[in-house]
């Protein structure tokens, strides 16, 4: 009863005016760059994050979720529309969608998308309520050697797991690490990297990174590289799922929810794993398997876009009861809150419980807002396709502007801005991923302040590690993510 | 997989990890390590990261000179860059960071929109001859650019009273 009490307190923060004011321009703006291609959620939230100087923590954060999640659901109008997946979730959605799009079948792809969306979004909000007090709860008997370990545990899956080299993940990762390093030390208050001058004892802002890479970055890559492609649209038929439409895509969506929900809460982060294994679950369990990749099966839509928010919406749970970040976007939402002096961990449930509920029941008012702004007033969002891609990415450019210059009013970070999206363009040249930058570079500093307390705690003895049993479970399991796909890769090159 | 050609820049992008870490090495053994009882001070992780970063830089050398980095995803777009269209681009960057607080951000950032514009739009009539230069093209691209801008910085001055440095001091212009 206790739990129900604290969400009606939630709704009733978020219910505000001016809280649903911020939920509903966190949708939009969600929605639309999602549509968009050219910058996601993550740099979106980026570029606004200088609002955490002015705006209340509770209020900004409800606006970020919004666009965070709102994303998801314009990412998937892009790549059934256009074939070019707005971030890494919807590239499933961009297979069989684009071809049910090719058949004709546009409208009832981005019904299902829309509408799985929405199912998924509440079904995993429902278990986010239920499960993240219980996590905090169990989380607060954690000590540093085991927050080290998770931290560990974050950093292995998110570089040397999800991308498709591990040296490449490993450089990306230690880059963002080194970029954490700058700044004073959390623990001695000494200064590392900062060459003397004062600005740098506060490190490096986030926003210079994140926009750099992912902004500027993406710009300088369109016009190096990407100059004279010309995209076909597929047309836009009404949005309507027929009968056999409905009942084709219930149990996917429900199946798309229970496979992409787990994978957001572990430190294993992203959404292209579960969005991939529901596409193969639906194809597996399809009695007519040839629709798939040739008129496109509305199942091969539905599950994925499922999967895809329920991972999304997943990743809250590690976020605020660990305080650790599974994704780039999850990674800046962690950012905002050290704005605002707020460390996500099993404590924010007591300290900031008003503000963390007010953020729950924001996730729900925003599903059914953004079912709404996705499913009658998709054609609004389909004209965003019609910005020539000059005006697109040049707009990109003042936007990113806005979010550097705003955040700390120095004229030179505009100088580094573009420093970094060099580094954008050589990193998304020759394949190595970002995200790990964005992750190192954030959990970087918690981890080595924990490895330090660990040691503390251990006096100086690395044997601590393996003395607890929650700490030595976790190393194992680190162990395990490290060896084991090296493992499977040898025993198949065998057979 | 990429041909001899990459080689080169690949090699490059070694170094240059190398040279990271490095320089990150080289700043660890300037920090102090009072350790305390934890065994490992502010010096420690510096040292890790650089020592780590040599190995990550040497070993993508090595790739580099062995055939290439490996499982590479091919680079969408198309083989070579358009470098015109990166200087338009990399002109206007600099030009925003240049004059942003002399000439206030509205016009900077209008600035930097026409010439990234240009840069872009030359990218995609590459090999087009006989455009040249079009007047009406232009004052379409800056009345657009001063569209963007100058709502975006009403929204952050007068909305959401974040500082922006502007031509006078009314936060309009």
């Amino acid at each position: 009863m206790d739990l129900w009490n604290q969400l009606l307190m939630g709704f009733a923060t978020a219910a505000t005016p001016i809280n649903l004011l911020w939920c509903f321009v966190g949708c939009a703006v969600g929605t639309a760059v999602g549509v968009l291609p050219g910058i996601g959620p993550a740099v979106a939230v980026a570029m606004l994050l200088p609002i955490t100087t002015k705006v209340d923590a509770t209020a900004s954060m409800i606006f970020f979720a919004g666009i965070y999640y709102g994303a998801m659901y314009g990412g998937s109008t892009t790549s059934i529309l256009l074939n070019t997946p707005g971030e890494t979730g919807s590239m499933v959605t961009a297979m069989e969608g684009n071809k049910m799009a090719k058949s004709g079948r546009a409208g009832a792809a981005l019904a299902t998308s829309a509408i799985g969306s929405f199912v998924a979004g509440t079904i995993a909000t429902v278990l986010v309520t239920l499960f993240a007090p219980l996590l905090a709860n169990f989380a607060v008997r954690l000590g540093p050697p085991e927050y080290f370990c998770l931290m560990l545990l974050a950093f292995t899956t998110v570089s040397a797991v999800l991308g498709r080299s591990t040296l490449r993940g490993m450089v990306a990762l230690f880059i963002g690490l080194a970029t954490g390093l700058i700044g004073m030390d959390q623990i001695s208050g000494q200064a590392r990297y900062t060459g003397g001058v004062a600005e740098l004892l506060d490190g490096i802002e986030i926003v210079l990174v994140a926009v750099g890479l992912f902004a500027v970055g993406e710009s300088l890559y369109a016009v190096l590289y990407e100059g004279g492609t010309a995209e076909t649209q597929n047309k836009l038929s009404a949005v309507h799922m027929t009968k056999d439409d409905w009942r084709r895509s219930w149990p996917a969506w429900l199946r798309g929810t229970a496979i992409g929900f787990p994978f957001g809460t572990i430190p294993a982060g992203g959404s292209e794993i579960p969005t991939f294994l529901s596409y193969a679950t639906e194809k597996k369990l399809a009695k007519d398997t040839s629709e798939f990749g040739t008129r496109g099966a509305i199942e091969g839509v539905a599950g994925p876009e499922a999967a895809n928010n329920a991972a999304i919406t997943a990743t809250l749970i590690p976020l605020l009861t660990l305080g650790i970040p599974t994704s780039n976007t999850a990674a800046i939402l962690l950012g905002a809150f050290q704005n605002y002096g707020i460390q996500p961990g099993p404590q924010l449930f007591t300290t900031s419980a008003a503000l963390v509920w007010a953020l729950i029941a924001s996730l729900y008012i925003g599903n059914v807002m953004l079912l709404i702004l996705n499913l009658p007033m998709v054609g609004l969002w389909v004209k965003l396709l019609k910005i020539p891609k000059p005006y697109l990415y040049a707009g990109i450019l003042i936007f990113a502007t806005v979010g550097v210059y705003g955040m700390r009013q120095s004229a030179f970070d505009l100088v580094l801005l573009y420093v970094i999206g060099l580094i954008g363009v050589v990193m998304r040249r020759f394949d190595f991923p970002t995200a790990p930058v964005v992750v190192g570079m954030i959990l970087g500093p918690l981890a080595e302040a924990q490895l330090r307390n660990a040691l503390s705690i251990g006096e100086g003895k690395w044997g601590v590690f393996l003395e607890r049993p929650m700490s030595a479970t976790l190393l194992a399991i680190v162990v395990a993510v490290l060896v084991l796909p090296q493992l499977m890769r040898m025993w198949k090159a065998r057979r | 997989m990429p041909g001899e050609h990459a080689a080169g820049p690949q090699t490059l992008i070694g170094a240059g990890v190398l040279a990271v870490g490095a320089i990150i090495a080289a700043g660890a053994a300037m920090i102090p390590s009072e350790a305390g009882y934890a065994g490992v001070g502010p010096n420690f992780l510096p040292w890790l990261v650089g020592v780590v970063l040599i190995l990550c830089g040497v070993l993508v050398v090595w790739e580099a000179r062995s055939g290439g980095f490996r499982n590479m995803e091919e680079p969408s777009g198309s083989e070579r860059g358009y470098w015109p269209g990166f200087a338009w681009m990399s002109a206007a960057l600099l030009a925003n960071a240049a004059f942003i607080t002399s000439i206030g951000f509205i016009l900077s950032c209008t600035l930097c929109f026409v010439l990234a514009v240009r840069g872009l739009r030359n990218a995609d009539e590459q090999g087009a001859t006989g455009k040249g230069f079009n007047a009406a093209q232009l004052v379409r691209d800056v009345v657009i650019g001063l569209a963007i801008a100058a709502p975006v910085y009403w929204m952050f001055t007068k909305l959401l009273a974040i500082n922006l440095p502007g031509l006078t001091n009314t936060g309009w212009i």
